[in-house]
């Protein structure tokens, strides 16, 4: 047996054994730090360092320590750095290439940290990237071109009440452009009013007409030859006065269809100070509405902030996550057409284990929070790219520790990649958080203080976002720097409120989600408010009323005096019209008839003087019948 | 490579126990047939140190039967293939795949399985017909080879040379 067994190669067995495991040894630790730095930096974007890599025995594992990664959007920063990372690490999946972390602990975490030098990356390295990185900055400049803008909106917006002067020099108003229109159609009509009335006969000329008529009508024509000058005298006479008749009917219809078009464009005019007035009431927000977009004004921007901080870090963790999609097999497949000798396939069976190429059991990080408010410890489950091979989500689990300001901080969430479509949950609970000096950015307000419970959920379907939060909000107070009648208002308003609610949910795509947020602080602010404002607000609708009114006036003085004007001057035209036509009627008599008429006067003038006699002599008669009467009865008696 | 041929010659022409080389022949039938890279290779190179067996036939079979390997492949990819769909053996292979030592081993690839099984089942065969062949060529092939003139030129060649020169 003994001439079977040779010791000494199982002595250079051990040898090159050791050997191999020894410069393994001594060689990981440089490529792994080469592997991290490389595919990290690519992955980032930007540059990642690590201090040192060494290999950890007891248990088998890796130790990490100063490891900083760059910020793509801004070089000089940091997006996290840790001091140390010690991760536990499987052997025997390693012979089979697959890197099974048992536990990854992270200590001195901290985000946002300033750099020494750039951490972006040359620019051969990012040649590739160069896009994403220039539409990261655009989309950057985009972004605060749109604060830029929400900022001035939300400048420009009324948020403090001005006076009723301010409002109106400020604002185009109705009345002024309409006034401006109707005083312009005003003079028009004037001045054609005018022209007309300066073509019609004077008094004088009315004087001179009558005289003439009488002339030519009443004197006695002394022959056939007198008859027919004046008759031609008369004709002129009346062509004249039918001219004056046109023109006094042209004066009339100018007059008529002038008064209409006033009275229409007054009429528009008069109802433009109501119309100024509600535009002014809706946009500067004199009525409780306004006021009940204040939880909006509170917390849309936070809410926005913080949504766009989650965004940052979601789209930052989420190619780490995503699954490469290639099947292990089909890769296989792939490569066999590539090697020369065949590989075989692997046939996976039931396992409470399996064994992707990347398993990250558990990740322990502890946060600490900003303003020294605690720490949150977190604790992530089952990282992995290929979550079909594990069949688990990735879980993660934050817990607020030594708090200071809140009394819990929680947040639960599950990424889920398994199926077709990925499904992200989040949950989030913050019980008792002490807000103070908390600055709402309108009116001034600030809130002082207020204990907040909030509760939050948040899913994310196929890139579809549903988000919701419930805040409520206890023993609020708030206060306002400005010294604007509705900012002392609105803090009168909002000391009669002790407890509110805010709920806010985001629905749609994840990049532009439709972020709706209301509160039933909107609802009691609108009545406490509605009750403060009452008073100034009726008297500030007042005054812009007058105001307004004043300026309808303004354009109203000479339209009325006009108006006048033009009613007079319509009576005296039809008089004259009147009296023209009268005139007209006149005819001339012929000579003929003027000899008839002189004969049937003569005639008329014995029947007359006949009839005369007849009736004294008839008088005469009964006077005597009478006398002669009143003797007979004398005698009776 | 020459050397190594030397030396194989020389062993079968030595007082070397034709079971030692027959098994460094089987030996070399498992890690040449089966992928190289194999935790039970380390096995099989551990036996072929510790064992006193001829190394360079070792070494040679190891590389003969690589070459043969991609032949076989296919074949040993079905024999895998079948063996672990079989459904009798479906909770064997299951409970040998909750052990992370077995799944280092790439049992549950069918090349390995494939390959391995055909190696080892290759393996007393190979052992007891190589062995008698290197009697028989002991005995009766070495004494008919030393009257050929092919055997007397290559004694005049450098390879001969070589073979000596090993052989002292």
């Amino acid at each position: 047996m003994k001439q079977w067994i040779r010791w000494s190669g199982l002595l250079g067995f051990i040898v090159i054994t050791a050997i191999l495991v020894l410069a393994w040894l001594f060689a990981v630790g440089p490529i792994i730090k080469y592997s991290i730095e490389s595919f990290g930096s690519k992955a980032a974007k930007a540059k990642v360092e690590v201090a040192d890599v060494s290999l950890t025995f007891d248990p088998f594992g890796i130790e990490i320590s100063g490891v900083q990664v760059a910020d793509a959007d801004n070089p000089m920063e940091n997006v996290i750095q840790f001091e140390r990372a010690v991760a536990d690490i499987d052997v025997f999946p390693l012979l089979l290439g697959k890197g099974i972390v048992n536990q990854l602990t992270l200590t001195g975490v901290a985000f946002a940290t300033p750099r020494d030098i750039s951490g972006a990356l040359a620019a051969s390295e990012v040649n590739a990237d160069g896009q994403t990185d220039n539409t990261d900055a655009s989309s950057d400049a985009d972004g605060r071109s749109v604060n830029d803008t929400h900022q001035s909106s939300r400048q420009a917006s009324p948020q403090a009440l001005p006076s009723a002067d301010e409002l109106l020099a400020r604002e185009p108003l109705l009345t002024e452009q309409r006034g401006r229109e109707f005083e312009k159609s005003l003079n028009t009509i004037k001045t054609d009013s005018d022209s007309a009335l300066a073509a019609l006969p004077s008094s004088e000329d009315f004087a001179a007409y009558e005289d003439e008529f009488n002339r030519l009508t009443s004197a006695r024509f002394d022959s056939l030859q007198d008859f027919q000058q004046r008759k031609k005298e008369f004709e002129r006479l009346k062509k004249r006065i039918k001219e004056d008749q046109k023109a006094i009917k042209h004066a009339q219809t100018v007059l008529s269809q002038g008064r209409d078009s006033i009275k229409q464009q007054w009429s528009v005019l008069q109802d433009s100070p109501e119309q100024d007035f509600n535009q002014l009431k809706s946009k500067y927000q004199l009525d409780g509405a306004g006021v009940a977009n204040l939880s909006r004004l509170m917390f849309g921007d936070t809410v926005g902030e913080w949504a766009e901080e989650g965004l940052h870090w979601y789209e930052k963790i989420r190619p780490f996550l995503i699954s490469d999609s290639v099947d292990e097999d089909t890769a296989n497949g792939v490569a066999l057409a590539e090697k020369q000798r065949q590989e075989g396939r692997f046939v996976h069976f039931a396992s409470d284990r399996p064994l992707p190429d990347l398993l990250i059991k558990k990740v322990q990080l502890a946060v600490n929070l900003p303003q020294n408010k605690g720490q949150v410890a977190i604790n992530v489950y089952d990282i992995t790219h290929q979550q079909r091979v594990t069949n688990k989500p990735i879980r993660l689990v934050a817990v607020g520790e030594n708090l200071n300001g809140m009394r819990a901080l929680s947040v639960k969430g599950t990424l889920d990649y398994r199926g077709d479509i990925g499904q992200e949950r989040f949950d989030l609970i913050v019980q008792e958080l002490q807000v103070t000096n908390y600055n709402v950015g309108a009116m001034g307000l600030i809130l002082n203080q207020s204990q907040v419970d909030v509760a939050g959920q948040a899913q994310l379907t196929a890139g579809e976002l549903d988000a919701k939060v419930k805040a409520e909000f206890s023993q609020a107070s708030f206060t306002s720097k400005d010294n604007t009648q509705l900012a002392k208002e609105m803090v009168l308003a909002l000391k009669k409120i002790d407890r509110f609610n805010i709920n806010a949910s985001a629905k749609g795509e994840l990049i532009s989600p439709k972020v709706e947020i209301g509160s039933d602080l909107d609802q009691k602010l609108n009545s406490a408010f509605n009750q403060r404002v009452k008073d100034k607000q009726k008297e500030l609708e007042q005054q812009l009323k007058r105001k307004l009114n004043d300026k309808l006036l303004s354009y109203a003085g000479s339209y009325k005096e006009q108006l006048n004007g033009m009613g007079l001057a319509d009576e005296s035209l039809a008089n004259q019209q009147g009296k023209l036509k009268n005139l007209a009627k006149t005819e001339l008599s012929s000579f003929e008839d003027q000899q008839k008429a002189e004969a049937q006067q003569k005639l008329d003038a014995k029947r007359e003087a006949e009839k005369a006699k007849a009736k004294a002599a008839a008088d005469k008669k009964r006077k005597q019948l009478e006398k002669d009467a009143k003797e007979k009865f004398k005698r009776l008696f | 490579m020459i050397a190594m041929l030397a030396k194989l010659l020389k062993a079968l022409n030595s007082d070397s126990a034709p079971g030692q080389i027959a098994l460094a022949f089987a030996l070399g039938l498992i890690t040449g047939l089966t992928p190289l890279l194999s935790l039970h290779n380390a096995l099989i190179v551990l036996i072929a140190c510790i064992v006193r067996i001829n190394f360079g036939a070792f070494m040679l079979a190891t590389l003969f039967f690589s070459g043969l390997a991609y032949l076989l492949d296919p074949a040993a990819i079905v024999v895998g293939e079948l063996l672990l769909s079989y459904p009798g053996a479906q909770a064997f292979f299951t409970e040998l795949y909750q052990s992370d030592f077995w799944r280092a081993t790439r049992f549950n690839n069918t090349l390995v399985l494939g390959s391995l099984v055909i190696a080892l089942l290759a393996f007393i065969p190979l052992l007891l017909i190589s062995r008698a062949l290197i009697i028989a060529y002991r005995h009766k092939l070495m004494a008919w080879v030393e009257t050929l003139k092919i055997t007397k030129a290559l004694k005049a060649s450098k390879f001969y040379k070589v073979y000596q020169a090993l052989a002292e």
